[in-house]
């Protein structure tokens, strides 16, 4: 691939240009999209398939308001937005990790695997009938195995390169798509819906935003102190190592962070797919390449993309409730096609 | 909007006030969980088409204030509120609606949207019935729930007396070998443990597939001309298409083709567990007497 040393982005030379000046741009950017991932969280509370109005909404802010009104605010829409953003997040982070990590524009959080993994966690437990808790554990489970799998085989007797990683990842999924279907084959009809909707991923499985809020709050803290390695990893291990970055270690963490913040998401809200792989290319088009901003930009922006995308799959044919996968794809397809479409 | 409903309540609790004093009302369901309720269920929400039939047919009818997509029997069950579909419910919606009795499929609805339901305190009822007797017996504990114990008891009990003069009728009855499908591309058909298989089984039929383990077993065509079944059925798309039934017309090696007991069921006859399988089970065991003649 020509583009090794461009980072993973379409406009990944911009750092080379940018990455000196764009720390004091840093602090506005972020505070910028932290106002618009408010506004977002806000819109997802006050907009449901029930209309409440404002003045109910102020109410039960206030810590009172009709019983319904705190109900649907208190125990529907602030959760299920909260696990919508930690979702979009976590998603959107490991998947501009990826990126970075396996020098491919195409990566995202699930091209090693992980998704399958997990999909194969979930569906079995569905299978047998288990409990919710069940479905998420083993999901879990699944995404890590997924991830220890890959790390093995990729790892093999030989040296280890990106190359490797991708092509051994890929195959590991294939291989779990095969047992997907397998299963969506032998799968008693009454369970299929349900199954599809957790392929899809539907914000209807996150049972409680905690874990996932935590977890990304976790990463961020982890993972943005290694903006400047990274920034030196994407332009090639070489120039890496010249410039005294420890690869291998660096390459191995990012590969576990990545891993596990997709399984935590995954765990979440079942396989929704586009935040990871296109909100980390419009932050990069939009604001350059330097990972000391695309790392806490991305979480920001996945949040708020998949807050977005949740409140439109709830409302949107209501009282028919759209997978929230649907909705990514649709909100983000066009608008990456004109971010595209305008730089050059 | 919501004075308007407040009023309503209040006027419906005033409007009573013998039957609050009424011992509760309690029930088993089909997660044998027990159910009671101070007084009859005003506000229901039923969460398949199959569980609002029921309701309905259990004299509970105007009680209910939402179903999901495809309610659509009886006629007046197309004008109740929907909250969504029975794979994925409409949350917001339920909650507006300030049930006191919320009928659940078990093994239809999302299971992580039901838990949900029970955390915020709704009143569950898991309707699973897989026995003709089950549908007796749902529509009087429904009834129950409802206070409308006459109506479900006298609709409960014809469809017995129905039901068994159907299975004394053909008790004696010669066994005809039945393929039945409710599907096509892929072909699927019912295993004996099936509402359908039982229908078959109680005209004196007997289902080639019925000891498949599966509940709804996908097949392809060269099974169902290994297993020579004497006569087949299927549904269709709607009521009155009859091409999956037609498609065997040109295996002449076929025992059913070569006799013509090419057979069509109208799907919704046969396919939800409500009083309605009498007509569905009447029409199987009609076709199954002229498969019969036909030897």
């Amino acid at each position: 691939m020509s583009g090794a040393d461009t980072g993973a982005g379409p406009l990944g030379d911009a750092s080379s240009r940018s990455s000196a000046g764009l720390v004091p741009r840093l602090l506005p950017t972020l505070l910028l999209l932290t106002a618009i991932a408010l506004a977002a969280l806000l819109l997802a509370v006050a907009i449901g398939s029930v209309a409440v109005p404002f003045s109910g909404l102020w109410a039960v802010l206030l810590g009172e308001g009709e019983p319904l009104h705190r109900t649907l605010v208190v125990e529907l829409r602030i959760p299920r937005a909260l696990a919508a953003f930690a979702t979009g997040g976590l998603l959107a982070v490991s998947g501009a990790l990826m990126q970075v990590l396996l020098r491919n524009p195409l990566a995202d959080p699930y091209v090693l695997g992980l998704s399958g993994g997990a999909a194969v966690g979930a569906l079995g437990a569905m299978l047998l009938g288990l409990g919710t808790a069940w479905v998420s554990g083993s999901a879990f489970v699944g995404a890590l195995l997924s991830t220890v799998l890959v790390f093995g085989l990729a790892h093999g007797t030989g040296s280890w390169t990106p190359m490797r990683l991708l092509l051994t990842g890929v195959v590991v999924a294939a291989g779990w798509g095969a047992m997907i279907t397998f299963m969506l084959v032998i799968g008693p009809t009454e369970r299929i819906p349900g199954m599809l909707y957790w392929l899809m991923g539907d914000l209807a499985y996150a049972r409680s935003p905690w874990p996932a809020l935590i977890a990304l709050a976790v990463a961020c803290a982890v993972v943005v102190p290694l903006g400047r390695s990274l920034n030196v990893l994407a332009r090639g291990p070489l120039q890496a190592a010249t410039l005294g970055v420890a690869v291998r270690p660096l390459e191995w963490s990012v590969y576990v962070a990545a891993s596990l913040l997709t399984a935590a998401a995954v765990t979440t809200a079942g396989t929704i797919g586009f935040v990871g792989l296109i909100v980390p290319h419009m932050l990069r088009l939009l604001f350059g390449s330097d990972q000391r901003l695309i790392l806490p930009a991305s979480a920001l922006a996945g949040g708020t993309l998949l807050v977005l995308a949740d409140t439109l799959a709830r409302t949107l044919i209501a009282p028919e409730q759209l997978p929230v996968g649907v909705i990514t794809a649709l909100l983000g397809v066009p608008t990456f096609l004109f971010l595209l479409y305008r730089s050059r | 909007m919501r004075g308007l409903a407040g009023l309503t309540l209040l006027l419906a609790a005033l409007g009573m006030p013998g039957a609050a004093a009424a011992e509760p009302r309690c029930v088993v369901d089909d997660a044998q969980r027990e159910i009671c309720l101070d007084r009859p269920a005003q506000r229901i929400v039923g969460l398949s088409p199959g569980v609002v039939e029921l309701l309905f047919a259990a004299g509970a009818g105007d009680r209910v204030l939402g179903a999901v997509r495809y309610s659509d029997y009886p006629e007046a069950a197309n004008d109740v509120p929907r909250v969504g579909s029975h794979t994925r419910i409409d949350m917001e919606r339920v909650l507006q609606m300030d049930p006191d009795l919320v009928v659940v499929w078990a093994s239809g609805n999302p299971q992580e949207q039901v838990d949900r339901l029970k955390s915020l305190g709704m009143t569950l009822y898991f309707s699973e019935p897989r026995e003709f007797e089950d549908v007796a017996s749902t529509l009087r504990r429904l009834g129950r729930l409802a206070g409308t114990e006459e109506t479900a008891e006298a609709v409960a009990g014809t469809f017995q007396a129905e039901m068994a003069e159907l299975e004394q009728r053909y008790a004696d009855a010669p066994p005809v070998r039945v393929f039945f499908q409710i599907w096509d591309d892929p072909i699927m058909t019912v295993n004996d443990t099936h509402l359908i298989s039982k229908a078959i089984a109680m005209c004196g039929g007997v289902n080639v597939f019925g000891h498949i383990e599966r509940l709804v077993p996908r097949l392809d065509r060269e099974s169902v001309l290994a297993a020579q079944p004497e006569a087949i059925m299927a549904g269709g798309m709607g009521e009155e298409d009859t091409t999956w039934v037609e498609s065997w017309r040109s295996f002449d090696d076929l025992p059913a083709t070569r006799r013509d007991n090419l057979f069509f069921v109208p799907p919704s006859s046969i396919q939800r567990p409500t009083p309605r399988i009498v007509r569905g089970s009447r029409i199987i065991c009609d076709h199954l007497e002229t498969a019969r003649e036909r030897r």
